[in-house]
């Protein structure tokens, strides 16, 4: 059973259609009460950070995120700005306290030549930086849709599952850390790679039961 | 950095898709659904949807089609639609207001793209672009080269001017907030004369947020140009997507070989199949609730209260509600009377440039060492198939291999024009007979599944002749004419539009391929491979083509049936058909004029005869008063063979037009004194 968390500040039902299109069975929750007993915990988010933080404090997600993620060891994927919510701040617009799940903080992408436009809108050839779930060989060296401004800098570089090339640098694209996975792009918008993508990891949840 | 994206953009008008050319005539294609499924199994960079529609509503039951839609509305089959895609989803036309665009983003649209309201009032790219975040809004601008070669930007589908110049108001339109800008020549729209690469260089020119190219792609190579001389993000296009068999993988190969940095073809993805995968159990639900309107008598038709109007074109007798998709232009003309007339007009020498093309292909596809034949032509033994191969063979000296499906239901005469072929043309032939049992299943499966007993027959003529050439590695497949081209002006000549899977699987199917019968009746799959079309990787590598010989000659029914009989002796039919007035027509299948085609009649409200009045009058040899009298008197005809074929697969006559009578279209037909009612063409004129 896949749990989609919805803040209302977004359409769930792409990312609800293509768990369903790799086979799993999926529920939305706006209560961390209906939430109970998730196997997979899908944290997505699209908007500005502030907002979306606000939203999960506000509905009691906060403390049951760690519970989910730290305490009972089950796994959650935050996509896009689910993924930079999983931090520990960001600087979207201020600063702003994140569920500190993965150390880092969000930062906004600074263009740097040979790429000079920001958001980043398109499809990105993403390499694995280390084996994960997320990104068996079919995956990895796959392209996968992006669109965002900001992006995470990872503490620790364990952390960091895999990266894409932005201008003259590497740039987070995925971290995976015990449980706690995120992506920046859209799995859900990238075709055959983002849904096998989901049904990989949708595998290693399954086998960890 | 981000690859440069190829995106098929799909023309929506009243829920249905449209070919557009010069932003004034739309012809229609048909159901967004089979093309979305189609564009996600080859994996699709990015989709792009604009409705064209002029109003929110409309009305697209088909009870006899497997796609069926959920409402009435253009947001309902954005919903329907995006089911079906995981790749990005731009969504534009009627764009006004941040309520729209919220409601397109609800229904699963990534972006949505405006356009005229940009134009009226530009504060609401940037109120948009706040709301929703730059990525989000896409400002879509439609320009025209004018006389002077100058350019302007104009609204309201191309009617409007503004003023403006596209390279100025794109400019604007990203300091106003915008994300991206779809940039559309009005000029180059359907001409298939290639990008005007001006136009998109001035635009790529003046911002520095992506830009999408849109407008004249004729063939493959003009996507390339749009981004490694123009400097656009994406290429796109809609018309040549609904042209070509793999269109989307050819395209993309091109780009590729051009050296753009894009995203691999893909031929077929592994979680979009291209033959869909039915329910059985829901499947199941729907056959037996139809079962269970016809014994109970609640008919559809017959629960509605008014039935809304159908109306005829203007010139021919063809209705506004057919079986074939139809739109008509602005004096009431269809787009039958008009695509036929641009054949009528062409000049000898354009016939002879058709001619030169067609001898292109047929040089490219000749065997030169002997181990195949040349190129398949599909034969029914008709007056068409008779002169195909009269062309092929001894006007251009090709050997063909013929292929006939075989499916029991031959006239006499059909029969003994079919058995001559190999003689008189002195050709091989392939006639594929399936077994009689399973053809007597597929017969009542496809009269009660979707009221059309020749199932079977369209699959099997639609897909045996390229399944044995893909066997024998033979790569070219020709057909006569393009049905519905000639029909309902489905596509323009200059399009030379190929056979698709799509085409196959949504018109000659209706929706239902071959493994839909599988399990139903007692049928396994190894019964149903002869109507089993090759798969995308087959044709991609052979590089198979099916054309339509109509697009390079000059192609008249009437006159092709005389030729045969003087050149050939190809014989007529001995007795006049009951629904119509033609005798040379569909002797290969003795219901096709009869029971099959009553139940277009009793579907739609009229049939063959409609169909041959019309091209008649098309063609000038008919007058339309001539032509209503004809259809008054062959439409309404219930035709004798609906027994024979009641008999030859056990079912009775009240069964069948209890089951028949489910499929009554409720625009069309009501109930009054236990009578069925319609409008008919002589009492409205």
């Amino acid at each position: 059973m896949v749990t989609i968390i919805d803040l209302s500040i977004g359409n769930l039902q792409s990312v609800a259609n293509a768990f369903r299109r790799v086979g799993a069975e999926v529920s939305i929750v706006q209560t961390p009460d209906a939430a109970e007993g998730a196997q997979l915990l899908v944290l997505p988010g699209v908007g500005a950070f502030e907002r979306a933080m606000v939203q999960l404090q506000e509905r009691h997600f906060g403390p049951f995120l760690h519970r989910h993620a730290l305490e009972r060891r089950q796994p959650l994927i935050g996509i896009c700005l689910g993924m930079q919510l999983l931090a520990d701040r960001s600087h979207e617009h201020g600063l702003f306290e994140g569920l500190g799940l993965i150390s880092g903080e969000v930062v906004r992408l600074e263009p740097r030549p040979p790429e000079s436009r920001v958001p980043n809108i398109g499809w990105m050839r993403v390499r694995a930086a280390k084996a994960s779930p997320m990104f068996p060989a079919e995956v990895d060296g796959e392209s996968f849709y992006h669109v965002h401004s900001y992006h995470l800098v990872c503490n620790d570089p364990f952390d960091v599952a895999a990266t894409i090339d932005f201008g003259s640098r590497e740039i987070v694209t995925a971290v995976e850390r015990g449980n706690v996975f995120g992506v920046q792009f859209h799995p859900e918008k990238s075709q055959d790679a983002g849904l096998n993508l989901l049904r990989s990891l949708l595998n290693y949840v399954n086998s960890q039961d | 950095m981000s690859l440069p994206r190829l995106i098929p953009v799909i023309l929506l008008k009243n829920g249905l898709i449209v070919r557009s050319q010069l932003f004034r005539i739309h012809q229609t294609i048909g159901n967004p659904m089979h093309t979305v499924r189609r564009l996600s199994n080859w994996n699709v960079d990015e989709l792009i949807l604009l409705d064209i529609s002029t109003e929110d509503f409309h009305d697209m039951r088909r009870d006899d089609m497997q796609v069926r839609y959920l409402d009435n509305t253009s947001i309902g089959v954005l919903r329907q639609i995006a089911e079906h895609c995981f790749m990005p989803l731009t969504v534009g036309g009627r764009v006004r207001t941040i309520e729209d665009i919220r409601t397109r983003l609800l229904a699963g649209a990534d972006k949505c793209a405006i356009n005229s309201e940009a134009v009226r009032n530009p504060g609401f790219i940037t109120e948009a672009a706040e709301a929703f975040g730059s990525q989000c809004i896409v400002i879509s601008i439609d320009a025209l080269r004018k006389e002077n070669s100058s350019l302007e930007v104009f609204i309201d589908g191309g009617k409007t001017p503004t003023g403006l110049h596209p390279a100025d108001w794109a400019a604007e339109c990203e300091r106003l907030g915008a994300g991206e800008i779809l940039i559309n020549s009005i000029d180059r729209d359907g001409t298939g004369y290639g990008y005007d690469l001006d136009l998109v260089r001035q635009v790529t020119g003046s911002v520095s947020i992506p830009v999408i190219a849109c407008g004249g792609v004729g063939i493959y190579e003009h996507f390339p140009q749009a981004i490694l001389d123009a400097s656009a993000s994406a290429a796109a296009a809609a018309n040549i997507f609904n042209f070509f068999e793999l269109s989307y993988p050819y395209a993309k190969a091109v780009c590729l070989k051009a050296g753009v940095l894009m995203r691999p073809v893909c031929l077929g993805s592994s979680w979009f199949p291209r033959e869909p995968n039915y329910v059985f159990e829901e499947e199941t639900k729907r056959i037996e609730a139809r079962l269970e309107r016809a014994h109970t008598g609640r008919f559809l038709a017959a629960e509605t209260a008014a039935p809304r109007s159908v109306r005829w074109c203007t010139k021919c007798v063809y209705p506004s509600l057919s079986a074939t998709p139809m739109d008509f232009d602005e004096n009431g003309v269809c787009m039958g009377c008009r695509m036929a007339a641009m054949r009528v007009e062409a000049p000898p020498h354009e016939w002879a440039r058709r001619k030169s093309i067609l001898l292109a292909i047929m040089e490219e596809a000749r065997c030169r060492d002997g181990s195949r034949h040349d190129c398949v032509i599909g034969v029914s033994g008709g007056k068409d198939s008779y002169f195909q191969t009269h062309y092929i063979k001894n006007v251009l000296g090709y050997n063909p291999l013929l292929v006939t499906y075989y499916g029991n239901n031959y006239a006499p005469v059909g029969e003994r024009n079919l058995r001559r072929m190999a003689e008189i043309f002195d050709v091989d032939h392939v006639i594929y007979a399936p077994g009689i049992q399973l053809l007597k299943k597929l017969n009542r499966l496809g009269f009660t599944v979707m009221g059309d007993m020749n199932w079977h027959n369209h699959v099997g003529i639609a897909t045996l002749p390229v399944r044995t050439a893909a066997q024998n590695k033979i790569p070219l497949v020709i057909y006569g004419e393009h049905g519905y081209a000639d029909l309902c002006g489905q596509f323009s000549m200059n399009d030379f539009v190929e056979w698709t899977y799509r085409n196959r699987l949504e018109h000659f199917a209706r929706g239902y391929d071959w493994n839909y019968m599988v399990g139903r009746d007692g049928i396994a799959a190894g019964q149903m491979t002869p109507y089993q079309y090759p798969s995308d990787q087959e044709l991609y590598e052979l590089g198979l083509r099916t054309i339509y010989l109509g697009n390079y000659v000059p192609w008249d029914g009437n006159s092709n049936a005389k030729l045969m009989h003087e050149i050939y002796g190809f014989e007529f039919g001995d007795l006049p058909f009951e629904r119509t007035y033609r005798r040379a027509s569909n002797l290969d299948d003795m219901h096709e004029n009869g029971a099959h085609d009553y139940l277009k009649f009793v579907k739609f409200g009229y049939g063959r005869c409609t169909d041959h009045a019309s091209k008649d009058i098309r063609s000038g040899i008919m007058d339309r008063g001539d032509a209503v009298a004809l259809v008054r008197k062959h439409d309404p005809v219930r035709p004798s063979d609906i027994k024979r074929w009641c008999d030859y697969v056990g079912m009775s006559e009240k069964d069948f037009d209890a089951i028949a009578d489910t499929f009554r279209d409720p625009r069309v037909w009501w109930l009054e004194e236990g009578a069925w009612r319609k409008q008919n063409i002589w009492e409205r004129g």
